[in-house]
């Protein structure tokens, strides 16, 4: 399964779009980490940072928090640059930028970690 | 910085996610026909073409903070790099784009991303003024202890009133240009403030049947020698 955290309902659906399989939708971090507390653990999470409510890097600072969730692979997905920023203590495995990116790319990610 | 122009560039931050979804949305429409494939893949180069457009005006913001690096770059690369990437848009508008390097030194002071812009501006202009059918030339040579890059349109000559403003270096606002319809002038402010932070100086020479736009930059004598 594969989470998609944007606070952009279309962008969100794109993602969708291109990862195919079983994606659910958040557009804030707070429900996000309400569904992991449920027991809901992604494969894989692409996670916007500017956010309504508490931010991205917030988000990964709480995954990192526990045991259980310190190694769900997070893709940050966004229009800030962010691609020099070494976050791979945080399971960042990659950056998508909303400018540049195109569905393969995002297809790649989904296959790789969740296929 | 002025505050209408502070205004636009304000509004340019906000345009930057809409664009972004709006290239998102046409990429999304995978597997199409023939005829709707064209129709998403100009979408796609219009969104991608206006979210430059948007970056550049955020950028002018962020100079003034002065976080653009200096450093020696190979201007025939950029050349290449920019040219590459609108060559479709220039045989989209039937128009020829000529291109001569004749520069011996081979790099100089700049910030790639910047002078990427710069060019990105003189040849987008020159597809928008230069007649159908006629041809854009972009040539670079040295000057004196510079390299100038050079974009010659065949369109309407340039205003006398904005030659000398050129001129003078100083372009405060973008100025729409008359004689060049649809212009908003924002290509030559944006160019104008990139160059000026680099050190570079930005010029236009009028011909009778059009214009040259150029950027003059500082040659990088000490790196040019390892190359």
């Amino acid at each position: 399964m594969i989470f998609v955290i944007d606070d952009d309902r279309v962008m969100a659906e794109c993602m969708v779009r291109a990862c195919g399989g079983e994606v659910k939708v958040f557009s804030d971090a707070i429900s996000a980490i309400g569904a992991i507390s449920d027991g809901l653990l992604p494969d894989l999470i692409f996670l916007d940072i500017l956010l309504d409510g508490p931010d991205g890097f917030t988000f990964l600072n709480e995954l990192a928090s526990y045991v259980d969730t310190a190694k769900i692979p997070v893709v940050i997905v966004s229009s800030l640059d962010y691609a020099k920023m070494d976050l791979s203590e945080y399971g960042v495995v990659g950056f998508l930028s909303k400018e540049k990116m195109i569905p393969k790319e995002i297809r790649d990610y989904a296959k790789k970690y969740a296929g | 910085m002025d505050l209408e122009v502070d205004g636009i560039l304000v509004a340019a931050h906000e345009l930057k996610t809409p664009l972004a979804v709006l290239r998102q949305l046409a990429l999304s429409f995978e597997g199409a026909n023939d005829g709707d494939e064209y129709i998403r893949s100009e979408m796609v180069k219009v969104s991608e073409r206006a979210i430059r457009q948007v970056n550049d005006l955020t950028k002018i913001r962020r100079l003034e903070d002065g976080l653009f690096v200096m450093e020696p770059v190979s201007v025939r690369s950029v050349c290449d790099e920019v040219s590459m990437e609108l060559k479709h848009l220039f045989g989209y508008n039937n128009r020829n784009l000529s291109i001569k390097y004749s520069n011996r030194a081979p790099l100089v002071t700049a910030n790639r991303d910047l002078l990427i812009s710069v060019i990105y501006n003189f040849l987008s202009n020159a597809i928008r003024y230069s007649g159908e059918g006629t041809r854009a030339e972009l040539t670079v040579r040295d000057s004196h202890d510079k390299v100038r890059v050079a974009v010659r349109d065949y369109g309407p000559a340039l205003p006398f009133n904005l030659w000398k403003e050129i001129k003078s270096g100083s372009i405060e606002k973008p100025t729409s240009v008359a004689m060049r319809p649809g212009s908003s002038g924002l290509g030559l402010y944006i160019a104008s403030k990139f160059s000026r932070y680099m050190n570079a100086d930005v010029g236009a020479i009028r011909h009778r049947d059009g214009t040259s736009f150029y950027v003059e930059l500082p040659i990088s004598r000490q790196a040019s020698l390892f190359v």
